[in-house]
């Protein structure tokens, strides 16, 4: 998996390739924590993320309890399957999907 | 003023280059050229610009100051060896055939080969010691200074035989030149790593090996440089003042050798004249001497005889005076022993010390002899013209020249053109020459400051002059070539203490940091072997032992905890069900589940149990993560909702109950998705709740379908979750297959997914099949479908069919059929 990482003011936003799994969430972990005191939004971008495992909801239930009371965390056009997952396990309710019309 | 501007100018070029260069190359389709054509470009721009600078150089003092050697020196350092090499060339055989029209030919060599090497200096510092970064800006600053001294160097070095001009240009040249070059380059490198925001040399917390030592050599070499500076200044005005001092008195002493010959010759002729005359009137009276001595123009005439007394003469009061009887006269008793000629220097009478005279004698045939003595002012009349004659072509060592005055200070001879005038009006005071005699004071001699010296001679005072700039020019340029070759020195020192640290210690260390990643890493049989020397030798042998010591603790460790994890995996299955059938005597129903961690310990879990006589409880989950922790939450989930199920509430209220009680207690942030159903045998009506788990497939009428329906969020996620009871009618003969993730997310070797539609497709090719038989189906087939792919979760399902509706008032004590299979 590759991370791709923005910053604008106090907004950081992730783009990610590849898969998010055991292997690769430590990575998007450290990505999103890593210096980010005056973070208070996150935004990833999933458009290219082909899977995403528990290990990696897990990063994101954090990511979202780090960020609850800021800006929250913001998912951009995750694909299908990313998006099975999501409504399956109930994170479609706590995170912020933003998908393309159409 | 205009000067320091079109020097500015000319120093800007190269950093004005530098900086398009740059950006085009990262912003423009400049960056995409092939690599040869970018560095010819390189080459040829910076080349231009050095032909700029020769042909544009800034005249100061009769010399042309330029930035001719920043080009190269640019192209090399910033854009690459082929850039520096070439600009280098460019501007180097431009400025040797630029002399052909208009360029100084007397540096012609000197520019020329310091203009090849400022390309190749820049050039070899990229490769060999910046590595290909851009170096930061005070290397630039010292780069800069190295070439520039280089080439002033070079211009001595290419005139070795006319050392007094080359120093001329050397000294105008220096300060210009250094400044204007190694500030053109610093600022190239300052604006580049600007325009970049580049870190070019790796930012480093602590300063390397090579960074210490540098600053060591540098603040001893400062110290050593001082020292060798002051001492060689110090000799060398002492050489310089004694050379002077030499100089200037063995002219003088030429001189006023010259002088007293040309007045003992004159004075001389005139006795042999009086003689001549007094030989043929042996008895001239004292009134025939005085008109010979008004006719020869000479103060005194005297006749002594062969006892050395004066018997006649032009003054009365020395008649009867015995020659014998003064220090001064008495030399001139060497007549009467047959010496036929005397002559005396000017110098004070022994009858009169305030009167100075010069005096002569000559033998007369009968016996004794005759003294002319006359005044300054007479002899200098007749011997003028021969004084100047002596002194006015002679040079005192290059420029030096001497200066002749007479008793009243007036000038009678000088180069400059002083003649006439008083010593005071050329600037030789009187004060400044209060000095005794062949000793050196200063002066500032028709507006130079120079040495002079005198000494005094026949009544003149004759002055050596050498100009200061001419006596300390010795030492000068021996303290400028000192400084120059320190300078060399030190960057040749600097440059090897580098290489040397780089070769003996940082790549020796860099091989060592490399196995020991390797080590690190997992790679435990990695043999660290630098043996370049004794130290390293040590050291590698050192880290094997290590390795091996490590090794073997590993391993012994390793032993430890796979047995471990094993106990961990025996009781982890130990506390799911494991016996099948597990109610041997329940007709109602066919249950098999079955889970197979990827590693010893997973997360994954399933349970059922009977809730009185007429329910069952069955459940599936899945605790994120895996191994030891994922391990002890699966325990403590499972222990929780069994507890809960049994207190007797709804699936929902288990879920949710569970929910606030796993978040407390969840500092590692983990979680687990479930789905929990409770079937109550005797109506076949399914309650359940999903916390966030895959959708079962469920068997009805002959057809497996996915129970959609909208789940809740996982369990241990959210404080305050709130699960929802759904319900659902089983007829005798439908089923219910449960299964987790790692089941429709099995991967093949091209990383397909299982996916959930072959999983029922599966299923519904096998409905008819017993609990036990499907769920050894679904494991094959994913196993199938794997293709020896590596297992990376927990592979768990679990399927209830139910049988039949059970009956009031007695349990099913007959074994059926399908029971009796397992």
């Amino acid at each position: 998996m590759t991370i791709r990482k923005q910053e604008e003011n106090a907004r950081r936003t992730l783009t990610l390739t590849g898969r998010l799994d055991t292997v690769t969430a430590p990575q998007l972990e450290a990505e999103i924590f890593d210096n980010a005191e005056n973070i208070t939004e996150l935004v990833l971008d999933f458009r290219d993320l082909e899977y995403i495992s528990s290990a990696g909801l897990r990063v994101l239930l954090a990511a979202q309890k780090r960020f609850a009371q800021t800006g929250g965390v913001t998912i951009l056009d995750p694909n299908e399957t990313v998006m099975e997952v999501f409504e399956m396990t109930g994170f479609a309710d706590i995170l912020t999907i933003e998908r393309k019309a159409g | 003023m205009r000067v320091y501007l079109q020097l500015t100018v000319l120093a800007l070029l190269p950093v004005l280059c530098s900086a398009c260069f740059y950006q085009a190359e990262r912003k423009t389709a400049f960056g995409r050229l092939p690599y040869g054509v970018k560095q010819a470009l390189y080459g040829l721009v910076f080349g231009l610009v050095a032909v700029c600078n020769t042909e544009f150089g800034v005249p100061i003092d009769g010399a042309v100051v330029n930035v001719r050697d920043a080009a190269p020196l640019c192209a090399g350092l910033l854009f690459g060896a082929p850039a520096g090499i070439l600009a280098g060339f460019i501007g180097g055989v431009e400025r040797y055939f630029a002399v052909f029209w208009g360029a100084g030919a007397y540096t012609q060599l000197a520019c020329s080969i310091a203009t090849v090497l400022a390309g190749l200096f820049g050039s070899i510092l990229r490769k060999f010691v910046f590595e290909n970064k851009k170096p930061t800006w005070y290397y630039g600053l010292a780069v800069g200074l190295i070439m520039e001294t280089l080439h002033m160097l070079m211009i001595f070095f290419t005139n070795v035989s006319d050392v007094r001009t080359a120093f001329g240009y050397v000294q105008t040249c220096t300060v210009p030149m250094l400044v204007s070059n190694s500030l053109s380059v610093m600022c190239a490198l300052l604006i580049v790593s600007a325009l970049g925001k580049e870190k070019h040399q790796k930012p480093r917390e602590k300063r390397n090996i090579s960074q210490t030592f540098q600053r060591w050599l540098l603040a001893c070499i400062l110290v050593a440089f001082c020292a060798t500076g002051i001492f060689t200044y110090a000799m060398q005005t002492k050489v310089s003042e004694s050379e002077t001092d030499s100089l200037l008195s063995l002219n003088l002493e030429d001189v006023r050798q010259d002088i007293s010959d040309a007045s003992d010759e004159n004075l001389l002729s005139i006795t042999r004249e009086v003689a001549a005359l007094l030989e043929r009137e042996p008895n001239a009276d004292n009134a025939r001497l005085a008109e010979i001595a008004e006719d020869m123009d000479v103060a005194e005439i005297n006749v002594i005889d062969e006892n050395g007394v004066i018997v006649k003469g032009t003054n009365p009061s020395f008649w009867n005076y015995d020659m014998a009887s003064g220090e001064q006269s008495r030399e001139f008793l060497t007549l009467l022993d047959g010496a036929r000629e005397y002559v005396q220097s000017y110098q004070p009478t022994s009858s009169d010390a305030s009167v100075w005279r010069k005096y002569a004698g000559v033998a007369l045939s009968g016996g004794g002899f005759v003294q002319v003595g006359y005044d300054a002012a007479h002899f200098q009349e007749d011997i003028d013209r021969q004084v100047v004659g002596a002194t006015r072509n002679r040079h005192v060592g290059e420029s030096g020249s001497l200066i002749i005055c007479n008793e009243d200070q007036i000038i009678v001879s000088d180069r400059g053109g002083g003649e006439g005038l008083s010593l005071s009006e050329i600037g030789l005071q009187a004060d400044a020459m209060s000095v005794p005699e062949g000793v050196r004071f200063s002066a500032e001699v028709h507006g130079t400051p120079s040495y002079c010296m005198y000494v005094t001679g026949e009544g003149y005072r004759i002055i050596a002059v050498l100009p200061q700039s001419e006596a300390v020019f010795t030492r000068d340029m021996s303290v400028y070539i000192l400084v120059f070759m320190e300078v060399l020195i030190f960057a040749a020192l600097f440059l090897l203490i580098y290489v040397l640290i780089k070769r003996l210690i940082v790549d020796n260390i860099r091989k060592i940091n490399r196995s020991l990643a390797k080590i690190t890493g997992g790679n435990l049989n990695e043999v660290v072997d630098v043996r370049s020397n004794a130290e390293f030798a040590s050291l590698s042998d050192d880290i094997n032992s290590t390795v091996t010591t490590l090794k073997r603790y590993i391993a012994e460790a390793s032993a430890r905890i796979d047995r471990e994890l094993e106990y961990a995996k025996v009781i982890q299955y130990a506390a799911l069900p494991q016996v099948f059938p597990p109610y041997p005597d329940r007709t109602e129903l066919d249950i098999y589940a079955s889970m197979d961690a990827a590693k010893e310990v997973g997360g994954d879990f399933y349970d059922f149990f009977l809730l009185g006589e007429d329910r069952l409880a069955f459940l599936i989950a899945d605790v994120s993560g895996k191994g030891i922790p994922a391990a002890m939450f699966m325990m403590t989930s499972k222990t929780l909702i069994k507890g809960l199920a049994e207190a007797g509430h709804t699936p929902d209220e288990i879920l949710t109950l569970a929910n606030a009680e796993l978040y407390k207690n969840n500092d590692a942030g983990m979680f687990v998705t479930a789905w929990l159903g409770i079937l109550n045998l005797k109506t076949g009506a399914l309650e359940y709740a999903n916390a966030g788990h895959n959708p079962p497939l469920v068997r009805r009428n002959g057809r497996f379908d996915f129970l959609k329906g909208k789940g809740g969020f996982v369990l241990a996620g959210l404080e305050n979750t709130q699960y929802k009871k759904n319900t659902l009618d089983l007829q005798p003969g439908d089923g219910i297959f449960l299964y987790t993730d790692g089941v429709t997310e099995a991967e093949d070797k091209a990383e397909h997914l299982y996916g959930s539609e072959r999983l029922k497709a599966l299923l519904q090719a096998n409905s008819d099949d017993l609990a036990r038989v499907l769920c050894e189906k679904v494991r094959a087939d994913v196993d199938a479908f794997a293709g020896g792919a590596p297992q990376f979760d927990d592979i768990t399902t679990l399927y209830l069919r139910f049988l039949k509706r059970k009956e009031d008032g007695h349990a099913g004590t007959n074994t059926g059929c399908n029971d009796r299979k397992y």
